[in-house]
């Protein structure tokens, strides 16, 4: 694994009246530990990937307490597992990152929703939303709405966080109904402190075992069950929910001196309205803001009595809701509606409709897609301002401070003259999945293009330059099943791209299983690097060395042996031109079926996390060790920087020529280079150039090692030319 | 509103990339702040640092101790804000500019410690020219736009102590003053870290004294010295060849002299360059000098103690061994091998260890062949295609000097080796017959604008695209178009 939690996993041994200090996900963790919760599952994600991490490095702690940790096969399978919870009184928790995660669980999320739950079941969810995600944007709110679950969005402070947490189960088994709790990816790694409470061992659990299984036919998911099951929902787990929310307080309202308008937001909202609150001279440092604030910590169901009675008297509110579409933000205008409200003006996302039906755009102050970021809540809260005017503030004067804090940003365009240089992520330096693409571009100079079904992993960053390689991505593991039209569509066969953890999430079953059952004709390139590497290189079932508590040796290739597939080739992924030809071998071949591909080589994540103390105790023992380390002859290179397209290695760069007579950058390798050889098999595969060397720097040499050296330093130096060393 | 507290957050904004130490540096913050009794938060979007893109961690640090505050808590953001920014760190140097762009660095707020160092994104790298953003209008950004800029290259420093970046720039933001941590406490947090804290000290008090004895940035690039282009040519062609060669080309410069100063530099330079075209006798000499030898232990920074392997990666096939054939030979075998498609049928993939015996005079052999260059097929075509652009060049600068300097830039299309060379050719040589042969217009601003034009399309993407597009399809009359890919 990418990162050890032996230190975090003291910090869930806290107890009562000692202080966490630590990263919000952590937290939820620890406040799993102090609910008394009995079984944790989940798959692995940014930005909830921490959780599931550190509870398996925390298996003492599990096994005294008696809690279940699975690492589930997919997130349907971890929303699956929730099911402990409909039938006996045990608290379950599973976490994935949404908006995917939460597709990935929703045919076992809507059933366990409909059957309901005695115990408590919380969903952990990583909101991948925003700044740096790596997914679709979408919102998971709609799954709360019509699954009919709870929706929490806590304040993103710990102390809150995990209040959230407990609260969550509680309202879970008060109504019967699966509860999500919602925490954006800075929320997630928010560092902040709080403080602990004794950890609970559950009164049912794998200690605690159940003797008799419980059989109660209304929760059954099959007619005329289900049918009973949404009457439950919406006549008693609703209306429960409801005043469980309103009784707990679990939404605040903050008061303020100017109470003629009003602020309604998510609670994942509330902290960045209150900073622009306070950069426009509205709220101090804790938070006291002139304007009133209703902070919605349950999203999903909204209590009308409690909007209504917020709005009730205001001039103007201002909806802060991040995503589209508005369903906060409609609801409470068809609450105000329901209210007999017409004096207030909601101000938000959406405009209001006049009379005429004409939308009245001054309304629409906030964007409707789109992260809320800093900069967008306080452009729009200085336009809501400007609008509505609350009693005793200084209306105009709140556009002004937004254009005096924004004009740096205007000038520094000026003065930078465009935009820097993007700089989206990439593959690491000596990543074994780059040299396949780099072998796939060969191919695709030899064959012409093809198109490419890419899949999620890390290989998806062969879609960016220089690779630009793929044409469709269409969900985890789902590679293989999004060539299957597209596949009959060319003369020329296509291609699919595989992870191995998107093989083992559903690739196995919804692709390479119906291409072989359908009999079609494809080629499949599976990236066998051994861990789910973009999430943070966890186990995989095909890893090559597992925990104690995993099963040893699922192999990828007896799996597909296994399932019939008749043409398998595995390549080693750094001999470019043996990938090349392979390929070219899959595009060319007579064979009609599918044919698999798997480059298998080590993370390098991973390969040099084991090396590096190896390496280090060999240095330090005196042990001889030799060191690779490519590099560019500048005086050769003419500065085209063909290898770089081919590579995109983060070590293989440019500087300034060192050649007064040239202008161009040079290529040059870097300090940095892991010696896994790409640049030169590239230099070879795709006849580039003579400029790349590989340099063997002999560490603690033997008195061999020596003689030959010099050795050959005597004989080379004699024929070496003493005029022409001059630079 | 309290009188006596502070009335708002300090907050540090740190840009990084990946395996930079951002997150270990956040972390000493946090500890620092804690240790002083301090309100903090910090909050981050890991997710894409750690596969090499551009990130940021946030902070704030409520500047009065927590028990001060009555029990009342700091509400924090976990978003930088524009105008809202009073630490902006960042550990490379386009990554300030981001900075800026974003609105994060104001005049009355902000001090900015960036590193000057550059780590090219790929968008620049990969250009077939130079595609680097220019450093001197962040310099001068910085200067406009930040309260405090410190600016130094930070990464050199942390080399010099044997440590990573982050510990320098959390030195020279403790020495900026615009911390409300003492040393002690930041040197306390390095410490409690373990591992690597020796090192990570001595960066950081690198880093503080530089910040604190209030630097100024340095210039954005030195100004480059005046080049004696036709002595620098002169040098570089006796070496290649001997000095009958460097007095070609001094007569082919001759010319020139008299002409617009710009003009006889830049044909010069190019000229010197042409004429000292890479073929397998260059490379072979080049690769078995003493000064390569020397660059090469430099640059893998081996020691002196330690034996130094170095392995070539050459791959020769039917065009360098025809390069080296008398022109009537060579021609031949070349013509055949691209009208049979088999130009690189026959290419050896070698591993050459140059530092070896029989590696070594294996090379060497090859650079022996100098005398035989100028009756090699390569050398016969190199000339002619030289003479006709300086043709070109002198026939242009009797219209107008500045059509002149741009045909003579555009030697700059022919660069690399094999399939590299083959398409800057015969980019070149499109161009030169669409814009300067057979031009479109009289007027010669518009065709050296027009040709201005196409050499940014030559250089704009390897298949061509955007040249062919600039000059019109299909390309010109009948010339092999080496450039498109093959059908298969």
């Amino acid at each position: 694994m990418e990162r050890s939690f032996k230190e975090e996993v003291e910090k869930l041994k806290l107890g009562d009246g000692e202080v966490f200090h630590g990263e919000g996900i952590l937290a939820v963790t620890k406040a799993l530990l102090q609910s008394g919760v009995a079984y944790v599952g989940g798959y692995q994600g940014a930005p909830v990937s921490h959780m599931m991490d550190v509870l398996n490095d925390a298996r003492d702690i599990m096994d005294e307490l008696g809690i279940h940790i699975e690492t589930n096969a997919s997130e349907a399978g971890a929303a699956a597992m929730l099911s402990a919870s409909i039938n006996y009184p045990v608290r379950g928790c599973v976490t994935f990152k949404s908006i995917v995660g939460t597709n990935v669980a929703s045919d076992a999320l809507s059933n366990l929703a409909s059957a309901g739950v005695k115990g408590g079941a919380v969903i952990v969810l990583g909101e991948d939303y925003g700044e740096g995600a790596s997914i679709i944007q979408e919102r998971s709110h709609a799954f709360a709405m019509k699954s009919q679950m709870w929706l929490l969005d806590p304040r993103p402070n710990l102390p809150k966080i995990v209040d959230s947490v407990e609260k969550a189960f509680q309202l879970s088994e008060a109504s019967n109904t699966p509860v999500l709790l919602e925490l954006r990816i800075r929320a997630c790694h928010v560092q902040g402190s709080f403080a602990t409470r004794n950890n609970r061992a559950a009164p049912v659990s794998r200690r605690h075992v159940l003797e008799n299984p419980d059989f109660d036919y209304s929760r059954i998911c099959l007619p005329p069950a289900t049918y009973a099951q949404e009457k439950h929902k919406i006549e008693v787990r609703w209306p429960a929910a409801v005043k469980f929310i309103r009784d707990h307080r679990l939404n605040e309202t903050f008061a303020g001196d100017a109470d003629d308008v009003g602020i309604i937001c998510q609670g994942g909202m509330y902290n960045v309205t209150i900073r622009s609150l306070q950069q426009l001279g509205l709220a101090d440092a804790f938070g006291k803001s002139r304007v009133p604030i209703y902070c919605m910590n349950v999203t999903y169901p909204m209590i009308p009595e409690e909007v209504s009675g917020f709005c009730e008297g205001k001039r103007a509110v201002l909806v802060v809701e991040e995503g589209q579409p508005a369903y906060i933000e409609d609801a409470v205008h068809a609450i105000l509606r329901r209210a007999d409200n017409t004096s207030t003006k909601i101000y938000g996302k959406t405009g209001d409709n006049d009379h005429a039906g004409a939308m009245q755009a001054d309304t629409r102050v906030l964007p409707l897609a789109g992260e809320y970021t800093g900069e967008t809540v306080l452009a729009g809260m200085a336009q809501f301002v400007a609008r509505s005017a609350p009693k005793g503030v200084d209306a105009a004067g709140a556009l002004k401070t937004f254009e005096a804090l924004v004009a740096p940003k205007k000038r520094a365009l000026e003065l930078l003259g465009g935009p820097v240089p993007a700089r989206p992520p990439g593959f690491c330096v000596g990543c074994p999945e780059r040299p396949v693409f780099s072998a796939m571009k060969l191919v695709e100079r030899e064959l012409g293009a093809y198109h490419v079904s890419a899949d999620i992993g890390c290989h998806t960053f062969s879609t960016l330059p220089p690779f630009n390689i793929g044409n469709t991505v269409l969900g985890y593991g789902l590679g293989m099943a999004s060539n299957s039209a597209v596949n009959t569509m060319f003369g020329k066969r296509t291609v699919t791209i595989m992870g191995d953890g998107g093989f083992w999430h559903n690739g196995l079953t919804s692709g390479i299983a119906n291409t072989v059952f359908n009999k079609d004709d494809g080629i499949l390139v599976i990236m066998k690097n051994g861990y789910s590497s973009a999430t943070g290189t966890q186990e995989l079932p095909s890893s090559p060395q597992h925990s104690d508590h995993k099963s040893d040796d699922m192999g990828i290739e007896r799996t597909l042996t296994g399932l019939g597939v008749g043409w398998m080739k595995t390549v080693d992924n750094y001999k470019v031109g043996e990938v090349a030809k392979t390929l070219s071998e899959a595009m060319t071949s007579d064979y009609k079926g599918l044919k698999v591909i798997i480059a298998e080589s080590e993370c390098q994540l991973e390969k040099q996390r084991k090396l590096r103390p190896v390496n280090a105790g060999k240095l330090a023992s005196g042990e001889r060790l030799v060191r690779v380390k490519y590099g560019v002859d500048e005086d050769t290179c003419t500065g085209d920087h063909s290898c770089i397209r081919l590579s995109g290695c983060p070590t293989l760069t440019v500087k300034d020529n060192p050649d007064p007579l040239r202008r161009d950058p040079v290529a040059t390798v870097i300090d940095g280079c892991v010696g896994c050889g790409l640049c030169g098999e590239n230099a070879h595969a795709a006849v580039l150039c003579p400029s790349f060397y590989r340099a063997e720097v002999v560490q603690n040499p033997t008195g061999w090692d020596r003689f030959i050296a010099r050795v050959r330093s005597a004989i080379t130096g004699f024929f070496m030319p003493t005029e022409a060393a001059r630079s | 509103m309290s009188t006596e507290l502070p009335t708002r957050s300090i907050s540090v904004l740190i840009a990084a990339l990946g395996g930079e130490g951002g997150g270990v540096m956040a972390d000493w913050l946090v500890e620092a702040a804690t240790q002083c009794g301090l309100p903090v938060q910090a909050t981050s979007i890991p997710g894409v640092a750690q596969r090499t893109g551009a990130t940021t961690y946030y902070l704030e640090i409520f500047p009065a101790r927590r028990d001060t505050l009555g029990g009342r808590e700091p509400v924090m953001s976990l978003t930088p804000n524009p105008g809202n920014v009073d630490i902006m760190i960042s550990s490379e140097f386009m990554e300030a500019g981001r900075a800026m762009q974003n609105g994060y660095v104001s005049p009355d707020r902000t001090t900015l410690i960036a590193s000057t160092h550059r780590i090219y994104s790929t968008g620049e790298k990969m250009q077939m020219g130079d595609g680097r953003f220019d450093s001197a209008k962040v310099y001068e950004a910085a200067r406009q736009l930040a309260r405090r800029a410190v600016l130094f290259d930070m990464r050199e420093i942390a080399q010099a102590n044997g440590t990573v970046i982050n510990a320098v720039l959390f030195g020279a933001m403790a020495g900026s003053g615009a911390l409300p941590l003492p040393r002690a406490a930041c040197e306390a947090a390095i410490r409690s870290g373990g591992r690597g804290a020796e090192a990570s000290l001595r960066g950081f008090a690198a880093g503080f004294d530089l910040a604190s004895a209030a630097a100024k940035p340095a210039p954005a690039t030195p100004d480059k010295p005046v080049l004696d282009v036709l002595a620098l040519g002169e040098a570089r062609l006796v070496d290649y060849q001997g000095p009958a060669y460097a007095k070609l080309y001094r007569e082919r410069m001759q010319p020139f002299l008299g002409l617009d100063a710009r003009l006889a530099e830049e044909t010069g330079r190019h000229l010197a360059l042409w004429m000292s075209f890479e073929d397998i006798i260059r490379v072979a000499d080049l690769k078995t000098r003493a000064a390569r030898f020397a660059r090469v232990r430099k640059e893998s920074r081996a020691g002196d103690n330690e034996p130094l392997v170095i392995v070539d990666y050459l791959k020769p096939g039917i065009e360098e061994f025809a390069s080296l054939l008398p022109p009537a030979l060579g021609r031949r075998l070349v013509d055949w091998a691209e009208k049979s498609g088999r130009m690189h049928a026959y290419n050896i993939g070698m591993h050459v260890r140059t530092t070896t015996v029989l590696g070594y005079l294996m090379v060497r052999s090859l650079a022996w062949l100098k005398p035989w260059r100028p009756h090699t097929y390569r050398y016969h075509v190199e000339q002619q295609h030289i003479d006709a652009w300086l043709g070109r060049i002198r026939e242009a600068a009797r219209r107008d000097t500045a059509l002149a300097l741009e045909i003579a830039e555009c030697a700059t299309l022919i660069k690399g080796y094999s399939d590299t060379h083959r398409r800057g050719m015969a980019n070149f040589l499109a161009l030169m017959d669409a814009l300067v042969d057979n031009p479109a217009t009289a007027d010669p601003r518009e065709q050296a604008a027009a040709i201005a034009r196409a050499r940014q399309a030559a250089l704009a993407d390897p298949e061509g695209k955007a040249l062919s597009s600039t000059l019109g399809t299909p390309l010109a009359n009948g010339k092999p178009v080496f450039w498109l890919a093959k059908s298969p």
